[in-house]
């Protein structure tokens, strides 16, 4: 009996002190990284951290990033650290600092780097891109014209066969210039498109946004030129809001409600200095 | 009525000093009173930075602790005033008992509203610069509406009392003899004082009513008037005015059993006012729990997606511990205690007292805060404690020393004023002893 339960005993402990010993293991944290150039004025990055968690992605937040230009080995390609919101996006300005390393080359590489901490092993996401810029014009008869220039070998190069979004700028997205939203660029690097809105209401002297814009490009990341033509219709608001209403400014509060407001602290209060002249009368009742 | 009994009436409701467990009671409450005074100091200096009050909860404990203290302050009225208009003599010893809760709780509720102020020191802005669109200053108004209306049913009564008082001038001491005499040495039992009297009690017990409706449907219309998950609601003032007196009576239950057992009142708060008494909790808390009901069936049953996330977290989530506790301790378990006669004794009724106090205050706390986390527009690229809350210290010990304020206020008045109604009480003994 002795001689079984030994190497019984081995069967139990062993895998046992083994799972032990076996560290538990991290998720794999997704750092999304996303390049966008805003009418070739400013640009900025967006990252996003995923997990994928019980066969599910989910959004990571609070995560620490850490920010780096080409890449995380010099010091002095740091450019700053961001933390994810609690939907695990963040947005980072590029700073001027940035400015020597973005002029040395047409391709440029950004990184976000994680930290290791209980939940996740430090990750790493990037985006590479080839300097690109877009170009925004109009011509007679309400055309639009856009063009698309890369950095290829120091000389801004047309592209062609790269797709271009013509549109106007509106509150949340952008509308199409006509039933097409979507254009190729051809040899040139160019599209156009024809104005068809009419009687689109525009600001407050009728002044409409039209926006080319490459979105998600692998090679050129998101782009978008803006101009403001004068293609919309003027359009007027009549505000209400200094008529009397109950939501209206101090002085016109409705009549009614004024009056019958005021009636009933007028009741309420008249009755209490009535009760208080009471006490005076008691106390000459007294004397 | 012989005047040995009148004398021994008068010799035990007289107002007595405080004993080894009384100082050791008023110690207790500077105490939690000086560190709340800390808190609000610390709140003073750094601001409301302090606090756990962020773009979301805005309203957190403080707010919590208003609405409360507004709930509480309405039993003045009930008992007072609907018990009296009703002629119910019972409740007698127990009117200046009620009175004094909503003195001492509707000035604190005024107090606690600067508290959450920023800017306490442009509070009276709101008298200068009222909107009178605005329900918070229906609210300002009727607060202060209340407390002059409470504090004159609070005077009135106290008038024959105050003559008794002023009789014994070696047992009162000098400041207390002094205060006596200026509140009440007018006072000569003449029949024509007595009349006026009467009428202005009469008067004050009608006139409360409508005021103390307004103080909390106007208290309910401040979430209920804004458009949010959980306070978009039709059955607000209702709801709230159902609860209120709900707190108010199981405050009273409290104070009619520590009252009776410290000062020896057994033979004016008998086993029979607490039997009365825990009827009227009961009848109150079916009332509330019925508008309780009114108030989450309906939505839940629907489940519109903007109340879903708010409803959710109530019943299942985040909040559901506490909702549960202030469902059962406010309501339910009260109701099982003291539906049959023997929970209607003095301990029981104490303890469900207790319970419906301590869940109400727990219910105004969820009333207040899980809807401001379910804003119907979330704000974007908020930090992640911003979509939490909970209170900080300071909150905490603020509004710990505003309840035991408002404890000590009434402390104090039943050591300087007869707790029971002396005058009261020996009328209505002469006129029970001629009835038999």
């Amino acid at each position: 009996m002795k001689i079984i339960y030994k190497p019984l005993l081995l069967f139990v402990v062993f895998p046992s002190i083994a799972l032990m010993a076996q560290k538990p293991e991290k998720d794999n944290l997704v750092i999304g990284v996303n390049y966008y150039n805003n009418n070739n004025s400013t640009h900025h990055l967006a990252f996003k951290t995923r997990s994928k968690i019980n066969g599910k992605f989910k959004s990571i937040p609070d995560i620490k990033l850490l920010v780096y230009i080409n890449n995380d080995t010099e010091k002095s390609n740091f450019l700053g650290q961001v933390i994810t919101n609690e939907v695990g996006d963040a947005v980072f300005l590029i700073p001027p600092a940035a400015k020597n390393a973005w002029i040395s080359g047409p391709n440029q590489t950004f990184m976000a780097v994680s930290e290791p901490n209980k939940q996740f092993d430090a990750s790493t996401g990037e985006v590479a891109i080839t300097k690109a810029k877009l170009k925004i014009d109009t011509a007679d008869g309400r055309l639009v014209h856009a063009s698309l220039l890369a950095l290829i070998d120091s000389v801004w190069t047309p592209i062609s066969e790269t797709e271009v979004q013509l549109g106007i700028k509106r509150l949340d997205a952008n509308l199409g210039l006509n039933e097409i939203l979507a254009y190729t660029t051809d040899s040139l690097g160019a599209v156009t498109a024809e104005f068809k809105r009419d009687s689109l209401p525009g600001d407050a002297k009728g002044n409409l946004v039209l926006v080319a814009s490459v979105v998600d490009n692998e090679t050129y990341g998101n782009l978008t030129a803006e101009i403001i033509v004068p293609w919309g219709k003027y359009y007027s608001h009549e505000s209400k809001f200094n008529e009397r209403t109950l939501f209206a400014r101090r002085g016109l509060t409705p009549l009614w409600l004024e009056l019958l407001a005021y009636a009933i602290v007028a009741a309420v209060w008249t009755i209490i200095i009535y009760l208080i002249l009471q006490i005076k009368k008691l106390k000459r009742l007294g004397v | 009525m012989e005047k040995s009994a009148e004398n021994k009436i008068i010799e035990d409701l007289l107002p007595q000093k405080f004993g080894k467990q009384g100082t050791i009671w008023v110690i207790g409450l500077f105490a939690v009173c000086s560190l709340g005074a800390f808190a609000y100091a610390r709140q003073l200096y750094y601001g409301l930075e302090v606090t756990s009050l962020r773009d979301y909860v805005s309203w957190g404990i403080y707010i919590s602790n208003f609405v409360f203290f507004v709930a509480i302050s309405l039993v003045g009225s009930l008992i007072t005033a609907v018990l009296r208009l009703t002629d119910v003599h019972w409740s007698t010893p127990l009117t200046r008992i009620a009175e004094i809760i909503a003195v001492s709780a509707i000035s604190f509720a005024g107090l606690i509203i600067i508290v959450d102020m920023g800017r306490p020191e442009r509070f009276y802005n709101l008298f200068t610069h009222g909107r009178l669109q605005s329900p918070i200053i229906w609210d300002v108004v009727v607060i202060t509406t209340y407390l002059f209306v409470s504090l004159l049913l609070l005077y009135f009564p106290l008038l024959p009392d105050l003559k008794i008082l002023i009789r014994y001038k070696e047992r009162n001491g000098k400041w207390l003899q002094k205060l006596y005499e200026f509140l009440g040495s007018f006072w000569k039992d003449s029949p024509q004082q007595f009349k006026i009297m009467n009428k202005a009690i009469h008067i004050l017990s009608i006139t409360i009513i409508p005021v103390a409706f307004a103080i909390h449907t106007v208290t309910s219309w401040l979430f209920a008037t804004t458009y949010r998950p959980g306070w978009d609601s039709t059955n607000f003032g209702a709801y709230f005015i159902s609860g209120a007196f709900l707190v108010g009576a199981g405050g009273v239950l409290i104070a009619m059993y520590v009252f009776r057992t410290h000062y020896k009142l057994e033979k004016y708060i008998t086993d029979d006012h607490f039997n009365k008494m825990g009827k009227v909790v009961v009848l109150l808390a079916l009332v509330y729990l019925y508008f309780n009901i009114n108030e989450f069936l309906v939505p839940a049953f629907k489940m519109k997606k903007s109340e879903a996330e708010h409803l959710m977290d109530l019943f299942t989530g985040e909040f559901s511990p506490v909702f549960w506790f202030a469902i059962s301790a406010s309501m339910i378990v009260p109701i099982i205690i003291l539906v049959f006669k023997k929970g209607r004794k003095p301990k029981f009724a104490f303890v469900a007292g207790i319970l419906v106090v301590v869940g109400s205050w727990f219910k105004r706390y969820l009333i207040v805060t899980p809807t401001l986390l379910h804003p119907f527009l979330p704000m974007h690229d908020v930090p992640v404690n911003y979509t939490h809350y909970f209170p900080s210290w300071e909150e905490w010990a603020i509004a710990a020393g505003s309840l035991a304020g408002a404890l000590l206020v009434i402390t104090f008045f039943a050591r300087i004023f007869p707790i029971v109604p002396i005058h009261e009480t020996i009328t209505e003994t002469e006129s029970n002893e001629n009835h038999l």
